[in-house]
């Protein structure tokens, strides 16, 4: 019995005098999702407000879009304090840029520029999801997303942040038509494109625990951008 | 001279007390001494056309390049001490580049001559930033270029003021030509009737007989961007002034 | 990434009205390399029993072995037919008893109760703890896709043609985001009288 035993006593860090160990992490993880999808001549983001930890949900109020221009919202997902900083950054980095070259920056420039900025901090990357959207200068909807290290796509939708990989075939299959042998030649509206956002919010609030509490819509056109906002399930 | 410019004509850190930096002027004046370069803004684009001195029969004319490549958009003539343009040259390529790397777009000519007028006033006491440059630079450049605003000429001197114009002589014959500019250019010019305004100009300015080998003729078009004239085209076009 | 991810697969069960449907995609690998696209997952245990196995391949092959020789013998001992809960529950002690040294397979159970013929779906993870939910179950490496696909496309009560179009959108929609999932897959539709298997062609990348 004894010789079995030898070796795997149990640790009691309070009767030990063994030296303790602390580990710091720069990231967390805050959970949150991102869905863009993008029309003829609009573009809609949606995110989710729950800001979590863990088991433990912070607030069930926090804004994720973040409008960088009058046609450029950037929605972000992953580590919050990575997300304040490079969002502040971003923000100035627009009006240094409008001020340098008298206009505002274009959701193109802005695309690359965000690139850029992660890719700059290649060895110790901002822990983050984005999905850039706006108008281009055609006045065309565009979707970019990227991953942590400035790896930039451009696409018609996206999904991104911790229920990125329940809504990304969701949306291949009701937007970008999938796998459908016959495609009827409706055109995607706004109103289309809202509530395909709204349906498949409810879908990951059901199964991400990150997901949840109520999603904050931009509708950005050549008019500007809208706010809607619509509840998720609380639990 | 000596008594009203005494002392302060020697560093570029200090104002005589009438409020004025000699050195600056100095280099100015040192334009004045260069081979004289004509650009032309027209609604089609803009052209360029410089004078080559070739000071010796012995001389490789092709070497000397006095209007260069900056981006595809964006073309510069240039006056003064070549030496001094090649840095800013470079800094006008570097910053064109960098913009694009960073925002996927061609920088505007605007910006372009920002950027290089930031260079352009770096002389004077060395800071954190590290060595300054002992004295101003002895060039005019003219910046020609498309941009979302269309063609688009700038002057920029050695204290860095960069200014936009529809035509703009600079180097020893500045004087002269800017006058003759002033008569013949008119706002439906053409890009072809700019390019023979800008060589007759020139050949009544130069002190040598105006050929295919001392003159550098470039258009800047939004369809083709930065062309270099070649020796046969630059020799049709004097065909028809003289 | 863990040895229930080495060879790929991607399953869900899901339930009708008076019918319950399994699918399961044909690809095997080793990692990202695939080797054939014919690969049997979804095994039938009876006349109206569907498991499936997504996992490591070679658990899969000696899970589904050892599990038709216990419900062989349970049959001719016992004389009748092995419902589905009791195919669960033998499957779930099973995996147990391999606490500490598990097959590496999450099984899915489909299959209608062979006197009343009342659907049952279930799946367990690789230990045997049993999730039995009244609309659907999934498993293998492409079941973050799976859910999202699953929660928005089913709804109660689908008729047999319903339920396979459901459940065939939501599989190949969600494994055509998974890399190593995928080249084909099989629906099994299970009803009172008859099961019906369809073999369906996808994007092959």
């Amino acid at each position: 019995m004894s010789l079995s035993m030898e070796g795997i006593r149990p640790h009691y860090p309070d009767y030990s005098n063994a030296p303790m160990q602390r580990h710091f992490s720069p990231y967390a993880d805050n959970g949150g999702s991102v869905v863009a999808i993008a029309g003829d001549d609009f573009v809609v983001i949606g995110a989710d407000t729950r800001l979590s930890a863990g088991f433990s949900i912070y607030t069930r109020d926090q804004n994720k879009l973040f409008p960088l221009s009058k046609t450029t919202v950037l929605g972000c997902a992953g580590c919050w304090c990575d997300t304040l900083t490079l969002t502040r950054i971003l923000t100035s980095r627009m009006q240094m840029y409008q001020q340098e070259h008298n206009k505002t920056m274009s959701t193109v420039a802005c695309a690359q520029m965000l690139s850029t900025m992660l890719y700059y901090k290649r060895f110790f990357p901002y822990y983050i999801s984005n999905v850039l959207v706006g108008l281009d200068n055609e006045g065309k909807g565009c979707v970019y997303s990227y991953d942590p290290i400035g790896h930039c796509e451009k696409a018609t939708y996206k999904a991104g942040g911790s229920a990125g990989a329940l809504l990304q075939p969701l949306l291949d299959n009701q937007i970008g038509l999938k796998n459908m042998e016959i495609i009827g030649d409706s055109k995607l509206t706004i109103e289309k494109a809202t509530n395909i956002i709204k349906d498949v919010f409810i879908s990951a609030a059901e199964r991400d625990i990150y997901t949840g509490d109520s999603v904050i819509i931009n509708i950005i056109t050549k008019e500007g951008i809208k706010d809607d906002k619509f509840e998720l399930r609380k639990d | 001279m000596f008594l009203t410019r005494s002392e302060y004509d020697r560093g570029v850190n200090t104002f005589s007390p009438e409020g004025r930096l000699f050195q600056v002027e100095y280099a100015i004046e040192a334009i004045k001494l260069g081979s004289t370069a004509i650009g032309i803004s027209t609604s089609e684009g803009v052209v360029l056309a410089v004078e080559k001195r070739i000071t010796s029969p012995l001389m490789e004319p092709t070497t000397i390049e006095k209007i260069v490549e900056v981006d595809k958009h964006i073309g510069c003539a240039v006056s003064g001490l070549m030496a001094d343009s090649r840095t800013m040259i470079d800094r006008a390529r570097i910053e064109c580049q960098n913009h694009w790397f960073v925002y996927n777009e061609n920088m505007s000519v605007e910006s372009c001559a920002q950027a290089v007028s930031n260079l352009a006033i770096q002389f004077g006491d060395s800071d954190d930033d590290g060595a300054a440059m002992s004295r101003p630079f002895g060039v005019a450049i003219l910046f020609a270029g498309i941009d979302e605003k269309g063609p688009q000429l700038y002057h920029m001197d050695p204290s860095g003021t960069f200014v936009q114009f529809d035509a703009k002589a600079i180097g020893s014959g500045s004087e002269g030509a800017q006058q003759s500019l002033q008569e013949v250019y008119h706002r439906s010019m053409t890009l072809a009737e700019a390019t023979t305004s800008a060589l007759t100009i020139l050949k009544q300015v130069m002190e040598e007989k105006l050929n295919s080998s001392n003159v550098e003729v470039m258009t800047m078009t939004p369809d083709n961007f930065f062309h270099m004239f070649a020796k046969e085209q630059v020799e049709e076009v004097i065909s028809k002034i003289s | 990434m863990s040895i229930l991810g080495y060879n790929g697969g991607a399953m869900v069960a899901m339930k009708g009205d008076k019918c319950v449907s399994i699918a399961a995609d044909k690809r095997f690998g080793i990692q990202a390399q695939t080797i054939t696209c014919d690969f049997k997952k979804v095994f039938d245990m009876g006349p109206r029993l569907y498991v499936g196995l997504p996992g490591l391949a070679t658990d899969v092959q000696t899970v589904m072995e050892k599990l038709r020789f216990r419900k062989n013998l349970y049959e001719l001992k016992e004389n009748r037919t092995m419902t589905p809960e009791v195919f669960g529950a033998m499957l779930s002690s099973m995996l147990y008893e391999k606490r500490f040294g598990p097959f590496f397979v999450e099984p899915v159970i489909a299959g209608l109760h062979p006197t009343t013929h009342e659907p049952f779906i279930c799946n367990m993870d690789l230990i045997g703890c049993i999730n039995q939910p009244d609309d659907f179950v999934v498993g293998g490496t492409a079941s973050a896709q799976l859910y999202g696909m699953c929660e928005a496309l089913w709804e109660p009560n689908l008729g047999p043609e319903d339920l396979f179009e459901t459940t065939a959108q939501a599989l190949i929609n969600a494994f055509d985001r998974d890399a190593i999932s995928g080249w084909g897959a099989t629906v099994y539709i299970i009803e009172k009288d008859k099961v019906t298997v369809r073999d369906i062609k996808t994007r092959m990348d």
